[in-house]
């Protein structure tokens, strides 16, 4: 069977592209080395698919219909829209997808019963899969399988679902007639208010964003549900906050095991989330 | 009040940088092209259809107006980063935009943006 080798949970800000680049500015230095380290992790652990979690922020999926969770299952997936290389600087690129694993994650003709997914054969990914895979995996050589989570556009599922969809994905790959070593990529915020009245002042509330590392630090999935579970306290802490969730699903996929690595990284921009579960060390 | 249409229309123009440059150059007229150019009953779903109050804070790019009026934030603020960036100088660019925006937004707290 499969294996689910590896699990990591990467900021996504589409303003590094620019900022992170030699010479090293001081305060991005930290988030650099932090990229560079789960980059040597994925190389380390041999990995043959990736499944990506990450947050459409409106461009693919809008209010027109907003689905809970979609898995990619196109055999190849263009990446970056026409305004994030006009606004961030980023670069069209080109991704082989992986339709077995994700038959595998989706069910091929009924879905599980544990959860009801969404499914796209033709999907521009944005930022929050394009960026966490060009610091990660610059080769952009390993196949992958795309789950949008929404989390920008309420409603939005519970972090009860979140849990289910990690641990899903975990029973999906480790249900799998396949000898491949598979990686969960996911990305996604700390505290964080773009567009909101904290705009890009730091983070808008540093209190969550010590709390929501030391669920990830200590395995504490229970206190990720406790304190994800009430919408006025993840908006207060941001409007775009609720893609932490992204890393409870990681965190849910590993079984709620304590991450390997566990920092929240301090820039100009906000603060960063960067949790590692390995099985090679 | 019509937040959906107010974050499709910001979505639309944001997503091509033909549309942001012709939206620049002339808010006013472009969003009256934007309503006329709506689908109906008998063809595909377009529909477009803003309040008074919604389509002048677009003609005025009342950034303000549009949070005030459930503007979705993340969608807000790239609209407004989009449509102003061609103005941006050595002296105002990208770091004294967000201040303005901030300054614009912060009064009201967080408001209910959900259509």
């Amino acid at each position: 069977m499969a294996q689910l080798v590896m699990a990591a949970a990467t900021p996504h800000n589409p303003l590094l592209w620019r900022a992170m680049r030699d010479p090293m500015p001081d305060d991005l230095a930290g988030v650099a080395a932090n990229f560079a380290r789960f980059r040597q992790s994925f190389a380390d652990h041999d990995v043959d698919v990736v499944v990506v979690i990450g947050t459409d922020h409106l461009r693919q999926f809008s209010y027109d219909h907003s689905p809970a969770f979609v898995v990619g299952k196109a055999e190849s997936y263009h990446g970056t829209w026409e305004n994030e290389v006009r606004t961030f600087g980023m670069e069209y690129v080109e991704l082989e997808g992986h339709r077995e694993l994700a038959d595998e994650i989706t069910g091929r003709r009924v879905q599980p019963e544990t959860i009801d997914l969404s499914v796209s054969l033709e999907w521009r990914l944005d930022h929050s899969f394009v960026i966490p895979l060009q610091y990660v995996r610059p080769e952009l050589d390993v196949p992958v399988v795309p789950i949008h989570t929404n989390a920008s556009m309420p409603p939005v599922p519970s972090v009860r679902r979140f849990v289910a969809l990690g641990e899903h994905v975990r029973s999906a790959v480790e249900s799998w007639r396949s000898d491949a070593r598979v990686a969960l990529l996911t990305s996604g915020h700390m505290a964080n208010d773009v567009g909101g009245p904290r705009t890009f002042a730091g983070s808008p509330d540093p209190e969550f964003d010590r709390e929501a590392a030391a669920w990830m630090r200590d395995g504490d999935l229970d206190g990720a549900i406790a304190g994800c579970g009430d919408f006025d306290r993840m908006l207060d802490a941001g409007c775009m906050t609720y893609q932490y969730l992204n890393a409870v699903a990681a965190l849910a996929a590993m079984g709620g095991r304590p991450a390997d690595f566990a920092d929240v990284t301090e820039s100009r921009f906000a603060s960063s989330p960067f949790f590692l579960w390995e099985t090679r060390r | 009040m019509s937040r959906y249409m107010v974050d499709k229309f910001m979505r639309f123009v944001e997503l091509s940088d033909e549309r942001v440059a012709e939206y620049a150059a002339d808010p006013a007229a472009y969003v009256e092209r934007w309503l006329g150019e709506a689908g109906g009953p008998d063809g595909a779903t377009d529909d477009r259809v803003l309040t008074d109050a919604e389509r002048a804070a677009f003609a005025a790019r009342d950034v303000e107006a549009l949070y005030v009026l459930g503007a979705h934030p993340y969608l807000l603020w790239h609209f407004t980063e989009a449509v102003h960036a061609h103005e941006f100088t050595p002296q105002s660019g990208w770091r004294e935009l967000v201040e303005r925006y901030r300054a614009a937004v912060a009064p009201h707290g967080v408001v209910d943006y959900i259509p």
